[in-house]
């Protein structure tokens, strides 16, 4: 898989750059796949988790104002870039899997490169490049419906707005949106290498392509949470003006 | 290509035809007559257990070490480092978990369900199980749902233990806030016995989905080769977006009227 990534990142900035129209295709595909998947998690997710759960805590403190604040520090640092990556894996990447899988299946792959085409820069690259930029984008809106599971949250306790976005917008820190981005970024990337990698090496008949699904559908979650674990340590760690409740 | 309504319209379609399958299902369990194969059942637990549990485990660790490290912090910028134990406690138990198992399972689980079904399918083996006389549905996805309710909630309850355990490290050795005894104090306060029966439930109604839906995409696959991928990228999409809506629902049942908190009155 390393491997791969190096090839891929190599040859999607080495001339020629024939890919553009299976970019703009892959990227229209992911985008028509995950974007209901996308509405109906982020906002159910948003609305129980944070939204309720913090909501009870803070009526009983009598301050539900202050879950403007908090939906900063859980839509957008967590849950966000958590959605994006489980449903861009799970839609997208099974996906690509299957689609992959299935032409090496066929020979498909092989026949590519005795027509002198490279696989790489023909299949991977878009994809990896299309899944970079798309789950960057998609984040912003699990952003925007988290919050707007965070304004039903406030309704459903029969709270003025007002509040709500005053602590919203005195937290909220183009540094958390931005890092946020980049994650979900580098999510793509992880997730395209390996849901390529895994469709590119499928073998073994009908039960090859499922399993090859299986497992990238599997290492793309552990690989996505610990990258996800990481990032988030050392953005705390080292932006200390995140720590700071406005 | 797809177009921008086929994934809200193929999951109506399939909704339908999953929740008749998955009744079908669930009614060959309550029945009993999955009981004439439960050795089978048995033996999927097994392979439930061998197989998913460390991946389950491992992946749930990873979710309770970011709950401990979001919350640290997050209890350090309101000035209470020392309550950190509160939003691990919620995060981990009430809903962070059951959204972790739920991924991980449909992920591992399900998708290995319609991976292994499907190949069965294709090459026409399951038609062969029914000509010797074996009822298909119940041999193959009955006892497959009985061995997870059988596996799972053992599963789930370590991995429970696992998540605090993550947690702990997190705050208590990583960030460091808040001394072990400090911590422990805050989080065993905010959480009772209930809870725990809560989030189960909540994960179990995921397991029992998550394998329905796998069982009946596996069963119902078609297209060669190819269609078996096809099939197990289709389930993901249904599995991930029913995860979040049961959890949702299961904290508007549980938590919607009552958050359950020992503050106050």
């Amino acid at each position: 898989m390393m491997i791969l990534t190096a090839r891929t990142i190599v040859s999607a900035v080495r001339p020629p750059y024939p890919y553009g129209e299976e970019l703009v295709g892959q990227f229209l595909f992911v985008l028509k796949l995950s974007w209901f998947p996308m509405t109906i998690s982020t906002f159910a997710l948003c609305l129980g988790a944070p939204g309720l759960q913090a909501a009870g805590i803070l009526s009983l403190f009598g301050n539900l104002d202050r879950l403007g604040g908090f939906f900063v520090v859980t839509a957008v640092r967590f849950i966000g870039p958590i959605v994006t990556a489980a449903v861009v894996a799970g839609v997208a990447g099974t996906a690509i899997t299957a689609d992959l899988g299935a032409r090496k299946i066929r020979e498909e792959l092989d026949a590519l490169q005795v027509l002198g085409v490279d696989p790489i820069k023909n299949l991977v690259v878009p994809r990896f490049l299309a899944l970079m930029v798309i789950t960057g984008l998609l984040d912003i809106f699990a952003v925007v419906f988290g919050m707007s599971a965070g304004i039903a949250a406030e309704l459903l306790y029969h709270q003025p707005l007002g509040g709500f976005f005053a602590t919203l917008f005195a937290n909220a820190l183009i540094t958390d949106l931005a890092a946020s981005v980049t994650m979900c970024s580098m999510f793509g990337a992880i997730i395209a290498v390996v849901c390529c990698y895994k469709g590119m090496t499928a073998s073994g008949g009908p039960a090859g392509v499922g399993r090859a699904v299986n497992q990238a559908v599997v290492i793309a979650f552990m690989g996505v949470f610990a990258f996800l674990y990481v990032f988030t340590t050392v953005l705390l760690a080292t932006n200390p003006e995140l720590q700071a409740i406005r | 290509m797809t177009g921008w309504l086929d994934v809200p319209r193929g999951w109506l379609d399939a909704f339908g035809e999953i929740a008749r399958f998955g009744s079908r299902v669930a009614g060959l369990v309550y029945s009993g007559r999955v009981l004439r194969y439960f050795g089978e059942s048995l033996r999927q637990a097994g392979i439930l257990i061998l197989g998913s549990a460390l991946v389950i485990w491992a992946f749930v660790f990873i979710l309770g070490l970011q709950c401990g490290v979001i919350g640290a912090y997050f209890n350090r910028s309101i000035g209470a480092p020392s309550l950190a134990g509160l939003f691990s406690a919620y995060c981990d138990l009430r809903e962070g978990l059951p959204y972790a198992f739920g991924y991980i399972l449909s992920a591992k689980v399900g998708t290995g369900i319609v991976a292994e079904l499907g190949a069965m399918r294709i090459s026409d083996e399951i038609d062969a199980l029914e000509v010797m006389g074996i009822q298909p549905v119940t041999f193959l996805a009955a006892t497959r749902l009985l061995g997870a309710w059988i596996a799972i909630p053992f599963l789930y309850l370590v991995g429970v233990g696992v998540a605090y355990f993550a947690s702990y490290l997190a705050v208590v050795d990583q960030v460091g806030d808040v001394s072990s005894g400090g911590y422990l104090l805050v989080f065993w306060t905010y959480q009772d016995f209930v809870d725990v029966l809560f989030s189960l439930a909540k994960g179990m109604v995921m397991t029992t989905v998550i394998v329905l839906v796998g069982c009946y995409y596996g069963y119902t696959a078609s297209g060669g080769p190819v269609g078996v991928g096809t099939a197990t990228a289709k389930s993901m999409v249904v599995n991930i977006i029913m995860v979040h809506i049961i959890g949702m629902l299961g904290t508007f049942m549980f938590y919607g009227a009552n958050p359950r908190a020992p503050i106050g009155g």
